[in-house]
């Protein structure tokens, strides 16, 4: 995903719209009152295991926490 | 008490009488019969069955209980599942779907559960991704797998492992949210090259129905898509839509329309994963549940055939003891 053009700030420190949207996001959470805010952020907890298979066969798996 | 005494010296005596061949009608069905009889137990013997029963009785249990978590579990992703249906129903309206697009680089999404007991919903995803891998395949054409979840990992590794690029797993320890599903769609977009991706996934259309459906997001480079932007664009404008004051808009950063379009594409292919994971989701509960379902009735059903049987040979050696009571009784007497 190459952009030619001439880039936002956020995308030529290779962030994609996706993570620029989450931090956007994230920092709305935080704004918001505290029962609100902790409950907003217990809701959105990212949790998965990812690996990149070369050849065939599985590197070492990363888990996001 | 006297009537136990009776039962226990018919036993001993009824041992050697009972030849083993009439006792194998019974044990046939339900053990291999060269099991060694146990000693002390009489041929036909009710404990083996009774064992059985109790075996069956506990799964039954168990899939009962799986099918009340299936169930309440598929109530809760259900609503959000359909709600969820209304970020990708915009793109599509906008962008059109293009499964029949032909490009070099495809990347196949496929989408399963992480853990099995849900009928055929991950063979389903796993044999559509099979099929699409054969369609889009050529010369100087290119087909990557990226897999969710733990069931269709274990299947593409038999026979195209060289073609998985990414694979994720345990989703589902946290209720599945957009973040966690953007970030997932976020390193997919970072650590593959793609013209399209072909998400495969079981979309949810009630609890025993299922449809296997693709849903593709064209790459920004890729010029059909382009294309079709700006048909759409034009379309709108000229049949006075608002798609058609786009212009009029202040657009932040001086963005160009290539910029908008990548940060369109980005966000309809994080849409497009939040709804398939939470529709493959949906699917796999509901699986789960009917398929829990059908094998608690099945278990009751075998509970009923092995309780009958269990009767009927418990009722045989009470009427044989009886009748070697009464003939030994009468055999005195006279």
């Amino acid at each position: 995903m190459a952009s030619n053009a001439a880039a936002p700030f956020w995308r030529s420190a290779g962030m994609t719209y996706i993570t620029y949207s989450n931090l956007c996001a994230n920092l709305v959470r935080n704004c918001l009152k505290e029962p609100y805010k902790s409950e907003a952020l217990t809701r959105e907890k990212v949790h998965y295991t990812i690996s990149k298979w070369a050849d065939g066969k599985p590197q070492k798996p990363n888990q996001m926490i | 008490m006297a009537m136990a005494a009776l039962r226990r010296e018919g036993r001993r005596f009824a041992t050697p009488l009972i030849s083993p061949n009439p006792a194998n009608v019974f044990r046939s069905s339900l053990i291999p019969s060269e099991e060694p009889v146990l000693s002390g137990v009489r041929c036909i013997s009710t404990q083996v069955v009774r064992n059985r029963m109790k075996s069956v009785k506990n799964i039954q249990k168990i899939t009962k209980a799986m099918k009340m978590v299936a169930a309440s579990k598929l109530r809760a992703i259900q609503t959000r599942a359909e709600n969820s249906r209304g970020l990708w129903q915009p793109f599509t309206a906008l962008l059109g779907d293009t499964p029949s697009i032909d490009v070099k680089k495809n990347v196949i999404v496929t989408i399963s559960a992480d853990k099995g007991l849900c009928g055929g919903i991950n063979s389903t995803s796993v044999k559509i991704s099979r099929a699409m891998h054969k369609l889009n395949s050529g010369p100087d054409k290119e087909n990557k797998y990226v897999v969710l979840g733990e069931k269709a990992k274990a299947q593409l590794v038999r026979d195209s492992k060289k073609d998985i690029e990414l694979v994720m797993t345990e989703l589902q320890k946290n209720p599945l949210n957009y973040t966690q599903v953007s970030v997932m769609a976020d390193d997919i977009l970072k650590n593959v090259e793609f013209d399209a991706l072909r998400i495969v996934y079981n979309k949810f259309q009630s609890v025993v129905s299922f449809l296997p459906t693709v849903s593709t997001v064209l790459s920004p480079e890729v010029p059909k898509l382009k294309d079709l932007v700006v048909h759409y664009v034009s379309f709108y404008s000229e049949s006075g839509g608002k798609l058609g004051d786009l212009d009029l808009y202040e657009i932040e950063g001086a963005e160009t329309k290539a910029e908008v379009l990548q940060n369109l594409t980005e966000f309809q292919f994080s849409c497009m994963m939040y709804n398939a994971v939470l529709e493959n989701a949906t699917s796999e509960q509901g699986a789960r549940m009917s398929a829990m379902d059908s094998s608690s009735r099945n278990a009751g059903d075998m509970l009923d055939r092995l309780t009958l049987t269990y009767n009927r040979t418990r009722q045989a050696s009470i009427t044989t003891e009886l009748i070697e009571i009464i003939s030994g009784a009468s055999a005195l007497e006279g």
